[in-house]
């Protein structure tokens, strides 16, 4: 398991437009402001919603605030609500000591529903993750979600599997308390159950050694 | 959460947020703009808090005319607030320049958000520049606290000049979210009141403008000696440093990780400065008097870098100093700046080898993101009216056999250059560019021309700055078809209302204005289609077509998907029966996937079938009109 | 190969000025339409073969091949094309005749060959008016009448075909139309194609003479400004009257061929088969004692079938043509074909390059010399 007892934390959380990264980074920052941490969130926009990719930069500092981009190789972690995503940001963001949880389904960009591109099998995008992370864990959270009868909660389950993996300063019930404050009745049990699965499948992951680990590389940087 | 009278908590606000809660705590009356990505949030934000903060809030038919609103508030004792991005500034800029003449009374504070790398513009360009321009004062946040501090400021420095203040903000300062305490929220009554018996804003040839003008160079004088005691301008590192780094707004988060990554803290100093025009002088020249070389980190242009060397040249020292940025090429001289960038030129500069993340990682990742993973392209949503619409739009143009063309203009429907709207467009310019070239090119016959001319537009750009090219048009009596592509909202930018929408910035119901009726009013034929019904429309375009030599106007009409997805459930659950498809085979050629390309039908390479992807439909059912098998149908949703 | 099926026939056909509008590469795929008179590509499709370029009769033609698959022998460049017996023919139902083109022989052969069951569906050419003229699918009796009458102008009728025949309650289609159509349909019999083409169905063609058709919506427009009477019928009297007949209800109006000409489509001008010589049955006018009959051209046993029948039931008087006319006609016809190879090698300019058309150089030569 590795420490991320790092400072600053830089966590990217990656997806596709329409998906809803940047809600969960959202909610997550405000957990940790309000447990005492500076907390920077950047994030790209605009035409994001029209099928491109998008990426929240998440900051976490006890000492003091950072910019909105992290910069190359400086990622600690990386939540992926996309495969394809989260090996993107690996490739720029990431290093030898970086963790990895990411959703495996894929939503298909237009070459490939169109027939004139191939989306790389799953294989081949857990063989790319691993060549370039230190540990990595997949969840179906699309089929999870999808089993609750809204796939847009993905996004909830994967807040669910980061916040049950431990790896960042989040408690589950300060999280679940924002959830309480950010939704109403059906929307808000559906969301808690969403995000219940997701921690619940995560711990099942690393409780049975599930996770693809890469070699063990060099020490770590301060 | 914006409005709460909560001072000295701590928030995760993004900095469109905190400079919005810093008008707030300037005690604003009046906030008024015209969406535009990234600044739409401020006064989106605004928005939400007017009902409960009495105040009123706007959203205009263009950035001029926001301006004036917020203008008017200020000649009558109410502080106001506008915001725009750059192109913003370009259409309120005749106002502006007339305005830091005349002044202002209460606090006026226009914020400009750039988009540098242009992610979502049709330009990239730096809005500082105005500044120095017209003469007026500039303000740059670096932090999201600093937005909000820095926003509530510029209303005191207003009043204190009686004139305009620019703050300017990028995207990573707009969209980045971070730790804010507030202020406080002001109490006390605003009463508007026009004074008519002191000079009026006014300024008229001959007599005043260069008075004014000469007026307005003193005012800056004052303000470069108020800036030289600001709290937002500071330095951190050592005394005599080996390298000084000057720079502001987002160049300042960057510039502090990148000396702690090359841990260089003791070598190299840092003035950030959130005064940048006019500069103050005195504070700068403190500093670069204990260095010899100067990197200037900033976006877009080279505007703080030029002033320091101008600024330099005048100082009485007898120094010179080695300057690096965008002159030297040490900083790319267009696009967004990152930390990554920062790092290398230091790095350059003070001859230290850094290496992010070890070269074989370096390359191996470089190899497995280059053989596996693709660009995601630009594409329509699902069930986006836009798309049926430039279908029957090409559909008709190809029926029509004269090389017809289409000249677009900014929204969502832009992306009818590129394949997913079967790259139909073929300019964009300017908000309303459109109707304004395709007025020219009607005229055009007698040397020849015979192409069928097509501008399109949304409804919020209709109201923008498309009537005036229209009505050009029509007078000037152009052979043009208008297609208004009626989405019912400024949908690219976040869905904000606009004149032709029922409803105002504050949610409450609003008298539309109707296009057709206005049209008519001008003289024009007007024929309404539903954008869903393709068969229809592209007979309505291609009967439009062979109606020439005169001003048309066709509305394709359709709410937008997105906004609709909201309100209500799908109109059809759509199904594809793989017994009927005949996918890749001659007779169709994979046509729902690969020619009309919506997100929600995809290509299964294994059953060779088309099938639809259920996350991603809308269940609008038009592709069911598109299959020449039937192999798509669909059943109403009760 | 490289290139796109669909490309082929836009810059092989349709841009050289080939194209026949007789239909056979549209309703077959969503890519091809007919508007306006003319043949559009709306999209692109990918393929670098389809049935667009097999069934083309600008593309490809063989016409040695094609004769041989159809009748066992081969092709002639001389006289009317291969045939079993010629007669003349008329109607004896006074209805058919009073709206029909001629002696109504086709019109009644149709109906009879629908009675019978010989087929359950007809497709024919439908104009109204100063309309674009379209190709219609129909089984009752009254739409085959409606269809009665010819207006010269140039249909995609094989589109109604490519679409018609498609719908499963039709298992026994017959045709009628212009020689290009009927060669098209000769070119889907061949084709390698499979599954999707509906030519199993195809059980008799009934072709029409034909020296020319006129192009849509040129000529139209031209007769908007001669003609604002709604039209019922078009007419071309035989050599020597040199005239357009157009009835509306009230009247005739005779329209010089000078005014008419101009219109002919420019397709037409490489057209070798006066008698559209694929069909079962190929019916044209009448000419001297026999001008108020038509000639029909009896080419297959199917065809045979039909007329024997229709005579027998009394639907149809036949007789012998004459010598002259017979004569006269196969002179047109070889006439034709000459022409047609002079001016494909007008326009290319060489012997072995006769554009769609598979024929050995010194044939051409021969042909063009005599």
């Amino acid at each position: 398991m590795s420490d991320h007892g790092r400072d600053p934390l830089n966590l990217i959380i990656t997806g596709v437009g329409g998906q809803g990264n940047i809600l969960i980074s959202k909610l997550l920052g405000e957990v940790m402001l309000e447990a005492g941490y500076w907390v920077t969130i950047g994030e790209t926009y605009g035409a994001s919603q029209r099928g491109g990719s998008v990426a929240s930069h998440v900051r976490v500092s006890k000492r003091t605030q950072y910019g909105p981009l992290i910069p190359e190789g400086q990622a600690g972690l990386i939540l992926g609500l996309e495969p394809v995503e989260s090996l993107r940001m690996l490739g720029t963001y990431g290093s030898p000591e970086t963790d990895v949880i990411t959703n495996i389904r894929p939503v298909y960009p237009m070459a490939v529903a169109i027939g004139e591109a191939e989306y790389p099998s799953l294989e081949t995008i857990k063989e790319g993750i691993r060549k370039l992370s230190h540990e990595a864990w997949y969840l179906d959270a699309s089929e999870i979600a999808i089993g609750l009868g809204a796939p847009l909660l993905a996004n909830m389950v994967m807040a669910g599997a980061l916040i049950g993996s431990r790896l960042i300063p989040v408690e589950e019930e300060k999280f679940k308390g924002k959830l309480k404050m950010n939704f109403e009745k059906d929307r808000l049990s559906l969301n808690l159950r969403a995000f219940s699965l997701g921690v619940s499948a995560m711990r099942e992951q690393r409780k049975t050694f599930q996770s693809e680990r890469s070699r063990k590389t060099t020490a770590r940087k301060k | 959460m914006i409005a709460a009278n909560a001072p000295n908590t701590c928030q995760l606000l993004m900095g469109n947020e905190a400079i919005a809660r810093g008008a707030l705590e300037a005690g604003i009356g009046v906030a008024a703009a015209y969406p535009g990505n990234p600044s739409s949030e401020i006064i989106g934000t605004l928005a939400q808090a007017a009902k409960e903060l009495k105040i009123y809030v706007e959203w205009s038919v263009n950035e001029k005319v926001a301006l004036e609103v917020a203008a008017a508030a200020s000649f009558a004792n109410i502080r106001a607030i506008s915001a725009m991005k750059q192109n913003g500034l370009n259409v309120a800029l005749d106002f502006l320049a007339n305005l830091n003449l005349t002044g202002v009374k209460s606090g006026l504070v226009l914020v400009v958000s750039d988009d540098p790398g242009s992610i979502s513009s049709t330009n990239e360009q730096d809005s500082r520049h105005v500044a120095k321009t017209l003469d007026l004062p500039l303000l740059e946040p670096a932090t999201p606290q600093e937005a909000k501090d820095m926003t509530r400021w510029a209303f005191e420095l207003s009043e204190e000049i009686a004139n305009a203040c620019l703050v300017r903000s990028v995207t990573r300062i707009s969209h980045a979210r971070g730790n804010v305490t507030l202020g406080k929220l002001p109490d006390g009554e605003k009463r508007a009141r026009f004074d008519i018996s002191r000079p009026p804003y006014a300024s008229i040839a001959a007599t005043t403008p260069v008075k004014f003008h000469e007026k307005l160079h003193q005012t800056l004088s004052r303000v470069s000696e108020i800036y030289e005691r600001s709290s937002f301008n500071w330095f951190v590192g050592p005394k005599q440093p080996e390298l000084l780094i000057i720079t502001c707004g987002s160049g300042w988060f960057y510039s502090k990780e990148a000396v702690d990554i090359l841990s260089k803290e003791d070598s190299i100093g840092i003035l950030k400065l959130g005064t940048t025009w006019p500069l103050p002088r005195a504070l700068i020249e403190r500093y670069l008097l204990q260095t010899k070389k100067v990197l200037v980190i900033e976006e877009i242009d080279a505007f703080l870098e030029t002033n320091l060397k101008e600024l330099s040249a005048d100082l009485a020292s007898g120094k010179t100093w080695t300057f690096y940025g965008k002159a030297s090429g040490h900083i790319p001289p267009c696009g967004e700046i990152n930390p990554n960038v920062v790092i290398k030129a230091i790095a350059e500069i003070v001859k230290v080898n850094y290496v992010s993340r070890g070269a074989d990682y370096h390359e191996k990742s470089r190899k497995i993101v280059e053989e596996n993973i693709f660009p995601r392209g630009l594409q329509f949503c699902a069930g986006c009216p836009h798309r049926t619409s430039f279908w029957a739009i090409k559909d008709a143009l190809r029926m029509d056999g004269r090389e017809g063309l289409v000249l677009g203009d900014i929204g969502c429907y832009s992306m009818g250059l590129m394949s997913t709207g079967f790259s139909q467009i073929k300019t964009v310019h300017a908000m309303g560019s459109g109707m304004g070239i395709a007025s020219g090119l009607g005229k055009v016959s007698s040397f020849g021309f015979n192409q069928p001319v097509i501008a399109v537009c949304g409804d919020s750009t209709f109201f923008h700055a498309v009537i005036p090219a229209l009505i050009n048009a029509i007078h000037s009596q152009s052979d043009f078809i208008l297609v208004v592509l009626d989405n019912a909202g400024t949908a690219m930018t976040g869905f904000q209302p606009h004149p032709g929408t029922d409803m105002n910035a504050i949610g409450a119901s609003s008298p539309p204005v109707n296009i057709e009726k206005l049209c008519q009013a001008l003289g024009v034929k007007v024929i309404v289609a539903d954008a869903y019904d393709v068969k229809e429309t592209t007979q309505k375009l291609v009967d439009l077509l062979r109606d020439e030599g005169k001003p048309r106007v066709l509305i394709s009409r359709r709410e937008c998907a997105l906004i609709r997805a909201k309100r209500e459930k799908p109109l059809y659950k759509v199904q594809i029966n793989p017994d009927r498809c005949i996918g890749e085979t001659c007779g169709c050629e994979r046509f729902c996937t690969r020619v009309f390309k919506c997100p929600g039908l995809i290509w299964d390479k294994n059953t060779k079938k088309a099938k639809i992807d259920e996350a991603v439909c809308s269940g609008c059912g038009v592709c069911v009109e598109i299959c020449s098998q039937s192999a798509i149908v669909r059943e109403a949703n009760e | 190969m490289g290139s796109k099926a669909c490309q082929t026939l836009v810059d092989d056909v349709i841009k050289r000025d080939l194209c026949t509008l007789c239909g056979a590469c549209v309703g077959l795929c969503p890519y091809f339409i007919t508007h306006n008179g003319r043949v559009v590509l709306k999209d692109s499709c990918d393929l670098p073969q389809g049935h667009c370029t097999s069934f083309c009769p600008r593309v490809s033609l063989d016409l040695e091949e094609i004769n041989r698959a159809i009748f066992g022998i081969p092709y002639s460049w001389q006289g009317v094309g291969t045939g079993k017996a010629i007669f003349v023919v008329r109607s004896t139902k006074a209805k058919i005749k009073a709206r029909a083109q001629d002696a109504g022989a086709v019109t009644t052969l149709a109906y009879f060959a629908r009675e019978e069951g010989l087929i359950d569906s007809a497709v024919l050419t439908r104009f109204e008016d100063k309309s674009f003229p379209r190709g219609m699918i129909a089984s009752r009796k009254e739409d085959i009448l409606a269809c009665a009458g010819s207006s010269y102008v140039a249909a995609p009728t094989v589109e109604a075909f490519n679409r018609g025949a498609r719908e499963d309650d039709r298992k026994r289609v017959g045709f009628v139309g212009t020689p290009c159509q009927v060669l098209a349909l000769a070119k889907m019999k061949g084709s390698a194609e499979e599954g999707r083409n509906p030519i199993g169905k195809l059980q008799l063609v009934i072709g029409l003479f034909c020296t020319w058709a006129l192009s849509y919506p040129g000529f139209t427009q031209f007769l908007q400004g001669e003609v604002s009477d709604p039209v019922i019928k078009y007419d071309i009297p035989p050599h020597p009257a040199n005239v357009l007949q157009v009835y509306t209800g009230k009247k005739r109006i005779d329209i010089s061929l000078e005014h008419i000409l101009p219109f002919v489509r420019p397709a037409c001008q490489v057209c070798h088969d006066l008698t559209a010589e694929f069909a079962d049955l190929s019916v044209g006018s009448g000419r001297g004692e026999f001008l108020e009959w038509n000639t029909v051209i009896v080419r297959t046993p199917r065809g045979m079938e039909v007329v024997e029948g229709a005579q027998k039931k009394g639907l149809i008087e036949t007789r012998e043509i004459p010598k002259e006319n017979l004569t006269r006609l196969e002179r047109a016809s070889s006439n034709k074909k000459k022409k047609a190879l002079s001016n494909i090698v007008q326009r290319t300019g060489r012997f072995d390059d006769l554009l769609y058309l598979k024929l050995k150089a010194e044939i051409a030569k021969q042909l063009v010399a005599e």
